[in-house]
């Protein structure tokens, strides 16, 4: 029993027939830490959440959850963790307050209890207001943050949020956010999110794993991530057409620029010590080597240079999803457990 | 822990209870069958049993059975069963091994001859009133020939009289489908509570949040069907009473019978309920639910001796109803209502009711997979 871990994953694998979803992930997730995985669409970091919390079997590797593992004894582990799924999961035949309350008593906490906490988090969430009405009849937002709410009903000292922030307005998000940092400020709460929103990432979580095609190609804090990475600043020029070689071998030389990423449409993306500082120098040696400069900017690194860094690319298609062609979708696709 | 399965049951209460259509419906729909029903059957009856008791030695008796030999060996709408003792053919047809007893006296050739009426006995199960009369009009039919052959002048005085003995208080045929239409409201009860809100909770993606709390398999599967009981019960007793209301059969039936017909009720409700379970434990989308609903209304209702006597059907029909929960609904109501049956007279019927929830139970729990 690791009473210091949270989380620990090792060699987690998910196979869906031909698709590796999650390909041999290792990791560890102190108690009262905020832990961040940053990956683009079909990453794998829906299926990854759902196998720590037991309702998805690895096809190998394993996981041990709030001191219990996911594959023996999943029922431990379900009483441990509160997790948000990314898709909404709100009952809209109920309304507010009994959808929390319907949660409530699954998690077996007595009456009182349950209608003195709901009121509290309804009003955190901001939710007081319309508790009473069908959840039918609440906005996207509205029901995102029921959800929220609903999964601290029975006070958790694990959260699992898969994108918790999607579809909320930026008012809203910076709520949440503000929620969620206050439930790790006293180190009590352990959370696991996923985001697609580097901002996000880098804005609450300690650490941060980077995820693309399954497998986690970065992962340190924020500051560490950022620090691997050659250069302060980034300055990216637009060329209008598509870089020749030459341009990217006259700034290669220049002492300042420490990496150059040509990109589509004519961009070329340049690492450099000081962005403002040497951006006329840049500038300078791409119109020497004749190319034609359409804009250019400089900005600070962030997580999402990170990001781009690792991966070379910042969103990717996401593959659909199998559903046999004879079958369809809505019934079995196999036969068995 | 009671109080996560009470979590479950309550959800699915009032979830009901905020589409009062969907309760409207469910009582209506099973009504306007029971009128179109009963105004819309026809068909060909064969091979029902008959008890022949044959006490007179006489030509009139020999010639009768042989006119009764012709229709069996013709249309075949009856088969008779030879038997001697009149006590036991009168009790073979109460415990519905026969259709109808027919029972021709020692003193019927010789009435017939001599002035007098000459009198036979029809014992006829009229809980099947579709059988019931068939067999009435061919015997007629049988005994009318004889007068026509012999005395043709007397016709009238001398056509022997049957004397029709319903042994049950009268049946029409509209009374006998009520059986039928309660277990339709049953079947449409189960389709659209137990195992449907689960279909609709994946559907809608809902499902997953409560995979992931505690509740176990058990609480999920029980808590479906103690709910979806509730609701179809409800129903059926709504419909039930509907029924008798309108058919005009007298509510003190019902009442001065209630625990059978409530363990009745009770029984075929979680047989069908567990049967949807064990149909629907994995499939994800409510269109597949709406196309087996017709195909299983079908298949379960029509071969359940309802509408039409299981007697008509052809030997595999015949076995496929031996099968059907619903036809052992309707044989345990028809004999409680129709026949004063008590506990003990449907004791097969709720012991095949049993059985058959258990093995659609246990397959349930293996099918239900409590992952995504
Ligand atoms: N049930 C499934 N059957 C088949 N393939 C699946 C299934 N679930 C996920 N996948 C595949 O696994 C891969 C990872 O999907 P996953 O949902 O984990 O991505 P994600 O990182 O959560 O993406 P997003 O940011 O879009 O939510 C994708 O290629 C997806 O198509
Ligand atoms: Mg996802």
């Amino acid at each position: 029993m690791q009473n210091d871990k949270a989380i620990t994953v090792s060699q987690i694998t998910k196979k869906f027939g031909a698709v590796t979803a999650v390909d041999g992930i290792d990791f560890e997730v102190p108690r009262g830490e905020f832990f961040g995985f940053l990956g683009p669409n079909g990453a794998g970091k829906t299926t990854l959440i759902r196998m720590l919390t037991t309702i998805l079997k690895p096809t190998s590797g394993q996981a041990i959850v709030s001191g219990f593992d996911v594959a023996k004894a999943p029922g431990e582990v379900r009483k441990h963790i509160g997790v948000v799924p990314q898709a909404s999961t709100s009952d809209l035949d109920l309304t507010g307050r009994e959808n929390m309350d319907l949660y409530g008593r699954f998690y077996g906490i007595k009456a009182s209890e349950r209608k003195q906490r709901i009121k509290t988090l309804l009003d955190t969430v901001g939710l007081a207001q319309r508790a009473d009405d069908l959840v039918a009849t609440y906005s996207g937002g509205m029901r995102r943050r029921l959800e929220i709410a609903r999964v601290l009903v029975h006070s958790p000292a694990l959260l699992f949020l898969d994108e918790p922030t999607i579809g909320l307005d930026p008012q809203s998000r910076r709520v949440v956010w503000d929620f969620l940092r206050k439930l790790t400020e006293n180190a009590v709460m352990t959370i696991f999110l996923t985001t697609h929103y580097m901002d996000e990432a880098e804005s609450l979580c300690g650490r941060v794993a980077i995820i693309d095609t399954g497998k986690i190609i970065a992962l340190g804090s924020p500051a560490e991530l950022k620090a691997n990475i050659p250069g302060n600043d980034i300055i990216t020029l637009a060329l209008g057409k598509a870089a020749p070689p030459d341009i990217v071998e006259a700034v290669e030389k220049l002492p300042f620029a420490h990496k150059i990423k040509p990109e589509e449409g004519g961009e070329i993306r340049v690492y450099v010590d000081n962005g403002p500082k040497d951006l006329p120098a840049l500038i300078d040696a791409v119109r020497a080597a004749g190319g034609e400069i359409t804009s250019a900017s400089v900005h600070e690194q962030s997580l999402e240079d990170v990001f781009i860094h690792y991966t070379g690319k910042s969103i990717r298609e996401e593959e659909a999803k199998k559903v046999s062609f004879f079958i369809g979708a809505g019934l079995p696709q196999r036969l068995g457990r | 822990m009671m109080i996560k399965l009470l979590a479950v049951i309550e959800r699915d209460l009032k979830k009901f209870r905020r589409n009062p259509i969907v309760l409207a419906m469910s009582i209506l729909m099973p009504v306007i069958y029971l009128v179109i029903l009963g105004n819309s059957f026809q068909g060909k009856l064969t091979d029902l049993p008959v008890a022949l008791v044959n006490q007179d030695t006489g030509p009139f008796a020999k010639r009768l059975v042989e006119n009764l030999m012709a229709i069996q060996a013709g249309p075949r709408t009856f088969r008779l069963v030879d038997l001697t003792d009149q006590q036991k053919a009168v009790n073979g047809v109460r415990a519905g091994l026969y259709k109808a007893a027919l029972i021709i006296p020692e003193d019927f050739s010789k009435r017939m001859t001599v002035a007098g009426r000459p009198d036979l006995g029809l014992f006829l199960d009229n809980t099947d009133s579709i059988s019931a009369d068939n067999i009435r009009n061919l015997i007629l039919a049988a005994a009318a020939s004889l007068g026509v052959d012999y005395v043709p002048i007397r016709e009238v005085t001398n056509q022997p009289l049957l004397r029709d003995i319903n042994l049950y208080p009268k049946v029409d045929y509209y009374q006998s489908l009520v059986p039928g239409v309660v277990i339709m409201a049953i079947f449409l009860g189960t389709l659209t509570t137990g195992a449907f809100n689960l279909v609709m909770d994946r559907f809608l993606g809902i499902d997953e949040s409560y995979l992931l709390t505690p509740l176990t398999k058990a609480d999920i599967v029980s808590g479906l069907i103690i709910s979806g009981l509730g609701i179809t019960m409800m129903n059926a007793g709504l419909v039930f009473a509907v029924s008798l209301l309108i058919t005009g059969i007298p509510i003190s039936r019902g009442i001065l019978n209630f625990v059978p017909l409530f363990i009745i009720v009770a029984l075929t409700t979680l047989c069908l309920l567990s049967l949807m379970f064990a149909i629907l434990g994995r499939i994800k989308h409510p269109r597949i639910v709406g196309v087996l609903s017709g195909f299983l209304n079908v298949i379960l209702f029509f071969p359940s001796g309802s509408v039409y006597p299981i007697a008509s059907f052809p030997g595999w029909l015949k076995g496929f109803a031996a099968i059907n929960p619903e036809a052992y609904a309707v044989d345990a109501l028809k004999s409680v209502l129709f026949k004063g049956a008590g506990m003990m007279g449907v004791i097969g019927d709720i012991g095949f009711l049993v059985l058959f929830t258990a093995v659609m139970m246990t397959l349930s729990i293996i099918t239900f997979k409590r992952t995504l």
